[in-house]
This record gives C-alpha cells, sequence and structure tokens, in this order.
C-alpha cells in the first residue's frame, strides 16, 4: 500500500503509547503551524502583521515611550505654553492641539483605548453570538425562530445609526461606548455561527458521531464548533477593525469624555484648526485609525483566502 | 439468545442461533413536502414506504435498487440515524420473540389478554427501536454501527486518527490513556494499517485507507450489525476489491451480520446471502442471492439484472432480455397497485391501471382523441369523466379504449358514452404485498406464483 503524502513521520520508538500523548500534541501544533504558514504567505497580511504588532508594542509600552500623565493617563498633559505647535517644535514631535495636548502621547495611548474598545467588544460579543446561534442551530424549530427573528430585528438597522442611538441614551463616556457596540456587534456572529453549524450538523463525520451514541454536547464539541468557527474567526479579525472605526465616529461625533486620548475624539478636535492650516492633529490621529482598521482587515483577508473550506484540507 | 450488555463487557460474541438482528414490519419514511407561505404540508415524499424485512444474524443481506429508491434512507433507518415515520423496527428478536411479536403486532392493546400485555410491553421494551429502554437502547447503539459510502466525509478533518476510531471506545468508557492507544493500534491493524498510521489526519489518507479507517471506527466497540451504505462505490476497482475481502474476512472472524447496500449487481452477488431487491421505496423481491439471480421472480429484478454488463460475453440470451420503458415515477405520489406497472414489460390488466396511465398510453397511441380531451373530472385514480371537444371525438375515443389491446385496456371495467361525455371506471387494485412464492422467496409480482411466471404475455420460451 502506498502512502499518499508528506507524512509526519513517526521513529519506532515514539510508537510507545506512552510517548503517544506528547506526539499527539506535537502533530497538532505542526497543523496548526502549518496553517499559519499558509496565512503568512500572502504578503499584504504579513504587512497587516507587522502593522498590528507595532501598534501591539506601542500600547505595550506606552509608558516607557512616554511619560503618563497624572492622574489620568489618558488625558494628554497640558502644556499651555505650546498651544497648536506645528509637528517638530521642540518636545511635541507630532505638534500640540488647541489646548496644548500633545498628539503623539494621544496616539501613544489612544492605541490602548482601541485595543481594549476592540478586544472588549470583539471577545464579548463573539461569545454572546456563539452562544445564541449556537443555541439557535442545535435546537432548531420554534427556538431556532424566535432567536433569528430577534436578530433580524437588530440587523435591520444600520449598525453606526444603531450604536449612536444606544450611546446617545446611554450618556457620553468611553465605557457605553463599548457597550453600545457590543449590543450591536454580537447578531453578526450568531447569524454566521448559526448558519455554519446548520452546514456542519448535515455531514457525515456528525452522523458518524451519532451512530457511536456520543451526547448531543460532545458532538457540539468535537464536531460541530471546530468546523464551524473558520468564518468566525475572519469576521471576528475584520471586527477588530471594524468596531473602532464605528468606535472613532462615536467619539468623533462627541459621545467621548472630553480630552480622552481616543483617535476619533482626537480627530474631532483637530478639526477646528484645520481651516487655519493646523492640520496635524486631525491628520495624525485620523491615520492611526486607518492603518489599525486596514491592518485588520489585511489579515482578516487573508485568513480568508488562507482557510477557505474549498482550499483547505488538501 | 439475546444481547446483553455484560456478555458484550466480556467481549465475548453473542451467541449465533437462528435470530434475527433486525425486523422492520411496515416501515415507512416520509419526509412533508411543504409549500407556500406558510409552509403548509402538501404531500409526502415516500423515501421508504411500507418495508418488511428481516435481517438474519450471521449473515449479508445485499440491497439493491437504482438511485432515489429509497435504499441509503432504509440503511440509515436501521442504524437510527433517521426516524422512522411509520411502523416499526425491531431488534435483536429470538425465534419466540418474533413469534410473539408477529401475534401481537396486529392486536390492538385494547382487547389483549394480561399476559399479552405483559409480554408486549417487554418487547417494546427490550426490542422496538423508538420505545426501549435506556439501557438497551446503548445496547443497539454498540451493536448497530454505520459505514458510509464517502469516507471522507464522514472523518471530521480535525481530528487525528487515534481520536476517530478511539471515539467510540471512550464514549462508552471501554478504554482510555495508554490502554485506548493499544486498542486503536490493534483496531488498525486488524483494517490493515498500523501504528504509523495514528497521529495523522484524515486528509492524508488515501481513499481506500480512508474506508479502511471507517471501517476500524465501526468495529471499535465490537458490533454485530454493521450497515454499510455502497462502502465501495466511490474507490477505485482495485481499492473496491481490497475492501470487499476485508469486510468478508472480518465477517469470518467477527461472525458479523452486514446490511450491505449498494447500486452494483456484481458485488452484491460477491457479497450477500441474501438480496433484497427495491423499487420506489417498497422491496420487489427477496431471496437467497445466487436464486434471485438464476430466476427472478419480479420483472424489475428480471430487468436490473440483464442491464448489467457482463464480461462473460453473451452467455445470457439477449433477446429475452426485459427493458423498461419510461423514467422512475415521482415519489410523491407512486402509481396503485404494483409500483412497475406504468414501466413494466410484462404487466397485465391486473397491476393496477390508473386513469393517468391511460392517459400517458393514450398520448403516444392516438394523439387526435387525447388531444380532443377538453376537461377531465376524477373521482379516485381509478375513475374519471372526460369531456371531449365534440360527439365524434367522444365516440372515437369510446370505441378506441374498448378496443384496446393494451394491458390497460384489459383493466376497464365500466365505460360509458354520453354525448360528448365519456366516464370510465379501471378496475381497482390494492397495493400488491410482498408475498411468499417458493421457499425463502419473496415477490411483489402478481405473476410471480403462475405457472407462466414473468415472461412477456405474448412470447413464450
Amino acid at each position: 500500500m502506498t502512502m499518499t503524502s508528506e507524512n509526519v513521520t513517526i521513529s519506532s520508538e515514539s510508537q510507545h503509547p506512552r510517548k503517544l500523548r506528547s506526539r499527539a500534541s506535537s502533530v497538532r501544533w505542526a497543523r496548526r503551524r502549518e496553517v499559519m504558514r499558509e496565512v503568512l504567505r500572502n504578503p499584504l497580511t504579513v504587512i497587516g502583521v507587522v502593522i498590528i504588532t507595532l501598534f501591539l508594542l506601542m500600547a505595550a509600552m506606552a509608558p516607557l515611550l512616554t511619560e503618563a500623565n497624572q492622574p489620568d493617563p489618558y488625558q494628554s498633559p497640558r502644556d499651555w505654553a505650546n498651544i497648536d505647535a506645528a509637528p517638530g517644535v521642540e518636545g511635541h514631535v507630532l505638534g500640540t492641539d488647541s489646548t496644548g495636548g500633545d498628539v503623539l502621547y494621544g496616539i501613544i495611548w489612544g492605541s490602548r483605548l482601541s485595543l481594549q474598545l476592540s478586544l472588549t467588544v470583539v471577545i464579548s460579543t463573539l461569545i454572546i453570538g456563539t452562544f445564541v446561534g449556537s443555541v439557535a442551530a442545535m435546537r432548531g424549530g420554534r427556538i431556532d425562530n424566535f432567536l433569528m427573528r430577534v436578530v433580524d430585528v437588530f440587523l435591520a438597522i444600520p449598525e453606526l445609526i444603531f450604536a449612536l442611538a444606544i450611546a446617545a441614551i446611554l450618556g457620553p463616556s468611553f465605557r457605553n461606548i463599548i457597550l453600545a457596540l457590543a449590543v450591536v456587534f454580537w447578531v453578526k456572529y450568531a447569524r454566521i455561527i448559526r448558519g455554519e453549524i446548520i452546514r456542519v450538523k448535515q455531514t457525515d463525520y456528525v452522523a458518524a458521531a451519532r451512530v457511536v451514541g456520543d451526547s448531543t454536547w460532545n458532538v457540539y464539541r468535537k464536531d460541530v464548533l471546530p468546523n464551524a468557527v473558520t468564518p468566525l474567526v475572519v469576521q471576528a479579525t475584520l471586527d477588530m477593525g471594524n468596531v473602532v472605526l464605528i468606535g472613532a465616529a462615536l467619539s468623533y461625533i462627541g459621545l467621548a469624555q472630553a480630552g480622552l486620548t481616543e483617535w476619533g475624539a482626537m480627530v474631532s478636535a483637530g478639526q477646528s484648526g484645520i481651516l487655519a492650516g493646523q492640520w496635524w492633529v486631525s491628520t495624525f490621529a485620523g491615520v492611526a485609525i486607518l492603518l489599525w482598521a486596514l491592518a485588520f482587515n489585511l489579515v482578516g483577508d487573508g485568513l480568508r483566502d488562507a482557510l477557505d473550506p474549498k482550499t483547505e484540507g488538501r | 439468545m439475546s444481547i446483553t450488555e455484560q456478555q458484550l463487557g466480556n467481549g465475548q460474541p453473542a451467541t449465533t442461533s437462528k435470530s434475527d438482528v433486525m425486523t422492520l414490519r411496515d416501515v415507512t419514511v416520509h419526509y412533508p413536502v411543504k409549500e407556500g407561505v406558510l409552509q403548509r404540508v402538501t404531500g409526502a415524499v415516500r423515501a421508504v414506504d411500507g418495508v418488511d424485512l428481516s435481517i438474519p444474524r450471521g449473515q449479508t443481506l445485499g440491497l439493491v435498487g437504482e438511485s432515489g429508491c429509497g435504499k441509503t434512507t432504509l440503511g440509515r433507518v436501521i442504524a437510527g440515524l433517521v426516524p422512522a415515520t411509520g411502523g416499526d423496527i425491531w431488534f435483536d428478536l429470538d425465534e419466540t420473540a418474533k413469534a410473539q411479536m408477529e401475534r401481537l403486532r396486529s392486536v390492538p392493546e385494547k382487547s389483549m389478554s394480561a399476559e399479552d400485555k405483559t409480554i408486549w410491553s417487554h418487547l417494546e421494551a427490550n426490542h422496538r427501536l423508538g420505545s426501549m429502554t435506556r439501557e438497551r437502547q446503548r445496547v443497539y447503539r454498540r451493536n448497530c454501527q454505520f459505514v458510509f459510502q464517502d469516507a471522507f466525509a464522514s472523518l471530521n478533518p480535525r481530528q487525528l486518527v487515534r481520536d476517530i476510531v478511539g471515539r467510540p471506545l471512550r464514549v462508552y468508557h471501554e478504554a482510555s490513556g495508554e490502554d485506548l492507544d493499544l486498542k486503536v493500534i490493534n483496531l488498525l491493524e486488524r483494517v490493515g494499517l498500523g501504528p504509523q498510521h495514528l497521529l495523522r489526519y484524515p486528509h492524508q489518507f488515501s481513499g481506500g485507507q480512508r474506508q479502511r479507517i471507517s471501517i476500524a471506527r465501526a468495529l471499535a466497540l465490537n458490533p454485530e450489525f454493521v450497515v454499510l451504505d455502497e462502502p465501495t462505490s466511490a474507490l477505485d476497482v482495485s481499492v473496491q476489491a481490497q475492501i470487499l475481502n476485508l469486510l468478508v474476512e472480518l465477517q469470518e472472524d467477527l461472525g458479523l451480520t452486514y446490511l450491505f447496500i449498494t447500486h452494483d449487481l456484481g458485488v452484491v452477488q460477491h457479497m450477500s446471502d441474501y438480496l433484497a431487491v427495491m423499487y420506489l421505496g417498497r422491496i420487489a423481491e427477496i431471496g437467497p442471492t445466487a436464486e434471485v439471480f438464476h430466476d427472478p421472480l419480479h420483472p424489475y429484478t428480471k430487468v436490473l439484472r440483464d442491464s448489467n454488463p457482463s464480461l462473460e460475453g453473451d452467455e445470457l440470451d439477449h433477446s429475452a432480455h426485459l427493458r423498461l420503458t419510461g423514467t422512475v415515477p415521482n415519489p410523491i405520489d407512486p402509481p396503485q397497485g404494483c409500483r412497475l406497472h406504468p414501466r413494466c414489460p410484462v404487466s397485465t390488466s391486473e397491476c393496477g391501471w390508473q386513469v393517468d396511465d391511460m392517459f400517458l398510453s393514450l398520448e403516444t397511441s392516438t394523439p387526435a382523441s387525447f388531444e380532443a380531451i377538453s376537461r377531465v373530472e376524477r373521482s379516485s385514480p381509478f375513475a374519471a369523466q372526460l369531456v371531449m371537444d365534440d360527439d365524434v371525438a367522444a365516440l372515437e375515443l369510446f370505441t378506441e379504449i374498448q378496443n384496446s389491446r393494451s394491458p390497460f385496456g384489459g383493466a376497464v371495467e365500466n365505460i360509458e358514452l354520453d354525448g360528448a361525455n365519456v366516464s370510465i371506471r379501471l378496475r381497482e387494485v390494492e397495493e400488491i404485498p410482498l408475498i411468499p412464492v417458493a421457499p425463502g422467496r419473496m415477490s411483489s409480482c402478481l405473476l410471480a406464483g403462475r405457472p407462466d411466471g414473468i415472461r412477456p404475455p405474448a412470447e413464450s420460451r
């Protein structure tokens, strides 16, 4: 009998059962590395990963790069001597805004806020969406019908408008922006995972698990979910960017606290100076938003291409 | 002897005796057809429509039929993957229990004696799918396994072979840790694979190897009965032979019972002791394989056999070959009487001709009178009033039908002419049941028991 593919070879001594357990996990990791390599073959994805890494480093090292403002590091320190200073002025590499807030400081600490915003929103909505979508798809019938009609209602309202309405009701603060976005974003995940689960439920390997007599929970955990999450991962990656984009839009129209080092709020603050030629505040903050959203979109698209079920599992 | 969990736990094969692993009585699977915004049920696809079948222990029952005849659905029902919408499926009946079941099956529970009631509830709790106790359900689940047509699709692409094959053992807490690994290696060796395959993903195997993996999984719990749903139809011929030989070998070693579903007559001849031929959701014929092949007792079997290309050349007399006409009818509205009659080359007037069959026949034989029919009022599948364009056309149609020499002409019981109206009534025929015609052989063809047999009416050999 001939073997068909470039297999991970197992040396004879590793066939001893005691060593199988660790071998198995290393085979699984080898597979994951293989997928990662596949993802990183696309140069655009690599660019995205690099930008994201830089942002993460920036966020992690914010207190080292700049001296944290007391008592609230997420308010720019005011340099009243240098109001509306152009980039390059002593001590202000990217200039200052109309209240003497340092733009570079705002961008660095703003990356922390963006990360907080996108991670909180995406993780919480992933959990809620996966739960709702899974219940709907696994139970089916009336429960499915009811949950999906709720999802339909949410989807009928444009994301930005919906989030705006909720944030406006809750009152202007960064926490409320997070809350508003979480309320809006879970429906997409519920919809996606439901469709995927319904597809996977019809496969023969799920039938095979049922013939064996495994419990519904185990079938869900071992067969259904692992084979249904791929589109969810792609969507979540794209949303890491989208959330910041919409969050910035909300704080731009004034739903974040005044003076917050949030990129959207900074664009808004710098806007009044643009006509007077003070372009730097809005521009640099805007570029930060753009790069963030672009990077996650590049990686998300790369993931989609690499993990597409049609090309997967050759 | 019936199987108990204890016996299996000891790994002993269940005692073989003259008993059925599975017994089906009047099993139906109807899928509702929904229409419109309100999703009203307007009909049903009769995928399986009244099947009686016994699967004898330790034997292979072949189930053949063309695509869409319901053979896969039937296999899935038996394996518990699809619920039956009607009828009973019995598991593990010995001779006494089967006799009791047959005796009490048609008796309404109200009119049973107290003793019979106890027997019946015992049967229901221990042997009938859907009403078995949890414990018995476990026994059934362990003893009835399934091998899918597409091995690749039946293996979770994200699991290692070790986890796929070891899974049944985990579910029943048969083994864990090192013990599990050793058992999985044993199973793999049993199907011709080895320990080196343990830590691979399904996509790293060839088609034949994948089918071996899924066979290993099916055997993990040492089952008694395996449903094989076209296990080789997706494979190359050479690999096919390997898998078939493996299956035969395993059956001999482990005393397995197979339900072998296929559309390949060559394979089924090689594999099975008994053969059931299915057509449009019903069993057409059943009997020992060699006899069914040698002397078919249903025209459909004969057609299937004769259409099977043979490498041995012209040993069969081609001139006596039967051919079907037309295509398979819609399973939403299957023909009355014998399901094959509209296509059957040897049909008689008793086969269940309906008004719609008559139209089909008229359309080809006398298109002019067919065109002249302006309205049809059906009162049943067998009776209708035809309103013709004019009196002349009506008279033409009337004489046409009266003088018809086709089988449906013989089925006309009453035909009346009244101006432009022709009312016609055909012989009403019930669904033809599977009846024993020879020792061990059953057929649902009316002609099977008659001296002339199932030959074209005009010719005789």
